[in-house]
């Protein structure tokens, strides 16, 4: 026996105070790592979507959310006149009323306008079955959007009080498009009473393009009307968002350590409590006070470990149950940073639970202590 | 049995904001290798003086010395209760999760022998007090007598100058408690230890070479003669 093995067997004299103090701080650590796991997911799910987008340049209207802009459809033909464009192309996104919602997608399954020529423009180059036509009835779903719809090519699918005929099925591996549907633009600009509108501007430029430039310039050619982004611009963006969540996830966590270090400087305090004469004992025998300290101190940073072991599978399973339930197309982002964290937080809350019931321990005068019943 | 380990001078101790005196002007020197007994009524200071010897607390006047070292100026007196004094108390105060060896072993870690130096001497000590074949029990699974004698075992381990016991055989039955004062009293003689021993007991206290009478926080001549010749 050494004074660690003492300090790594102490705390499980009492197995089940250690344990529900165990319980509590895990159940912080498994927050912080469930949802740094989540996030970074959703940052590298965004990342790859917008990457994967064949557009270079998304224009939206100005001052409005990313789906839900309006922009007059001339706007399409003006911007590809501008120099350094090389397509332009209009998509109207439109949401309707289903009964199944479709899993796996990007926010709620959307229907999307598109002329059939600039089908390219959103990064759908091949389909099983066929393609939409112009004018018609004809709509094509992408492959999550299909499984959860339980729709095949041939089948019929009521939209907007109108139905359409499935002639194809793709898949992009962009997460937004593979959980939507893409028809015709007139299409859908007539059974939405939407007839010169469009949602988003995809621009496609020449090679030797400054995006930068041709941004600024979209953007004060149409001032306060549209917004013109990169996808590396949306991406932050939308980083931005997730970082909110960031936020959000320390603020939640921070409340769970809380309440996870309450927990241990309790679990402590009625350690030092019931072996106050095991302390007398020890000083009378010549340990010295900060020997004992660091004899507390240690056996507190020893539960909070363990927390942050079973705190950090529990965290793992809760994201990948979490992901795979909600979408089964975004996975946990797996990041030492995460784990690290955890694992510092859990050591920062072993030794700020440990301090108070360790300094109180070695002061405690032996003859006192050795008196206490 | 020559110069004096422990010197005290008119040791002063008062408790609760001086309203209660525990030692009061006490003077008292034990001899090197002496076996010491020191008897009293309730609250006649003698556990104080017990724990003054052993560092346990300060006096607030007075001269206490011990084996040279003045504890009233010393800083260190964990260090000084380390390498100078065994402890034996009236409830053996083991560590219940720990096992015999370990119990024993546990004074040993202020030093800095190795583990296998450690272990000699402990099961040294556990075959001197007959416990070589229980080193693996916990407290739990002893008798009182056991418990007692792993205590002596580790107020022993770190060769100490002097043993302190308090009513070491106070919650012990008699037949039991006799078998712990012989082997107290063969390691004193074995390990050239001093002995200090406070106990209730006259026939306890005459096993010693000295009985020592405290009353009313000092050293009580008449006491000794009331009790007569060891």
């Amino acid at each position: 026996m050494s004074y660690f093995s003492l300090i790594l067997k102490n705390p499980f004299r009492n197995k089940t105070r250690s344990a529900l103090a165990i319980v509590g701080i895990a159940v912080g650590i498994a927050t912080i790592v469930a949802l740094g796991l989540v996030t970074g997911g959703l940052k590298a799910a965004t990342s790859e979507t917008l990457k994967a987008g064949g557009s270079d340049l998304t224009v939206t209207e100005a001052n409005s959310n990313f789906m839900s802009g309006t922009i007059d459809e001339a706007r399409v033909n003006e911007l590809s006149d501008i120099s350094g464009v090389k397509n332009a192309a209009g998509v109207l996104r439109k949401t309707p009323t289903i009964n199944n919602p479709v899993k796996g997608g990007f926010g709620s399954f959307s229907v999307n306008g598109i002329p059939r020529d600039k089908i390219s423009v959103v990064d759908i180059d091949s389909v099983e079955g066929a393609m939409f036509s112009s004018g018609s009835k004809e709509i094509i779903l992408g492959k999550t959007a299909a499984e959860s719809l339980e729709k095949k090519v041939g089948d019929s699918i009521n939209l907007f009080g109108e139905s359409f005929t499935i002639t194809g099925i793709f898949e992009t591996g962009n997460i937004m498009y593979d959980g939507a549907a893409f028809t015709s633009l007139d299409t859908l600009q007539n059974i939405t009473n939407s007839q010169g509108e469009v949602s988003t501007i995809y621009v496609q430029v020449y090679d030797d393009t400054n995006l930068t430039e041709l941004s600024q310039n979209i953007e004060a050619t149409y001032p306060n009307e549209l917004t013109a982004s990169s996808a590396s611009a949306l991406s932050d963006r939308i980083n931005e968002g997730l970082g909110i969540i960031d936020s959000a996830t320390w603020a939640i966590s921070l409340l769970a350590i809380f309440i996870g270090g309450v927990g241990v400087v309790n679990t402590m305090i009625m350690s030092i409590y019931e072996r106050t004469r095991e302390i007398g004992v020890l000083k009378a025998v010549g340990w010295r006070s900060r020997r004992i300290l660091g004899m507390i101190m240690g056996e507190s940073i020893v539960l909070t470990l363990i927390a942050a072991v079973v705190g950090t599978v529990l965290g793992i399973l809760a994201a990948e149950a979490g992901l795979s339930l909600l979408s089964g197309k975004i996975s946990p982002a797996y990041s030492l940073d995460v784990f690290v964290r955890g694992f510092l937080v859990a050591i920062l809350v072993g030794v700020l639970g440990g301090i108070y019931p360790a300094y109180r321990a070695s002061r405690l005068p032996p003859t006192e202590a050795l008196r206490y019943e | 049995m020559n110069k004096p380990i422990i010197q005290i001078k008119d040791l002063k101790k008062r408790y609760d904001h001086g309203k209660i005196t525990a030692l009061n002007g006490l003077n008292l020197n034990i001899k090197r290798g002496e076996f010491v007994s020191i008897m009293g009524p309730s609250g006649s200071g003698k556990s104080t003086l017990l724990n003054m010897i052993g560092a346990l607390d300060t006096p607030d006047s007075g001269q206490i010395m011990v084996n040279g070292i003045d504890l009233t100026v010393k800083k260190d007196l964990s260090q000084f209760r380390s390498q100078e004094i065994g402890f034996v108390f009236q409830m053996h105060n083991l560590i219940p999760n720990l096992n015999v060896l370990e119990n024993v072993k546990i004074p040993m870690l202020e030093g800095n022998l190795n583990s296998k130096q450690m272990e000699n001497r402990v099961m040294g000590l556990l075959k001197a007090v007959g416990l070589e074949d229980k080193i693996r029990q916990t407290p739990n699974k002893l008798s009182g007598g056991e418990r007692q004698r792993v205590a002596i075992a580790r107020a022993l381990v770190n060769h100490p100058s002097i043993i302190l016991a308090d009513e070491p055989t106070g919650s012990l039955d008699s037949k039991t408690g006799d078998i712990i004062l012989k082997l107290l009293r063969n390691l004193h003689e074995q390990e050239n230890v001093t002995l200090v021993m406070v106990t209730h007991e006259p026939y306890v206290a005459k096993m010693a070479d000295r009985i020592v009478y405290v009353l009313d926080g000092r050293v009580s001549k008449k006491g000794e003669q009331m009790l007569g010749p060891v």
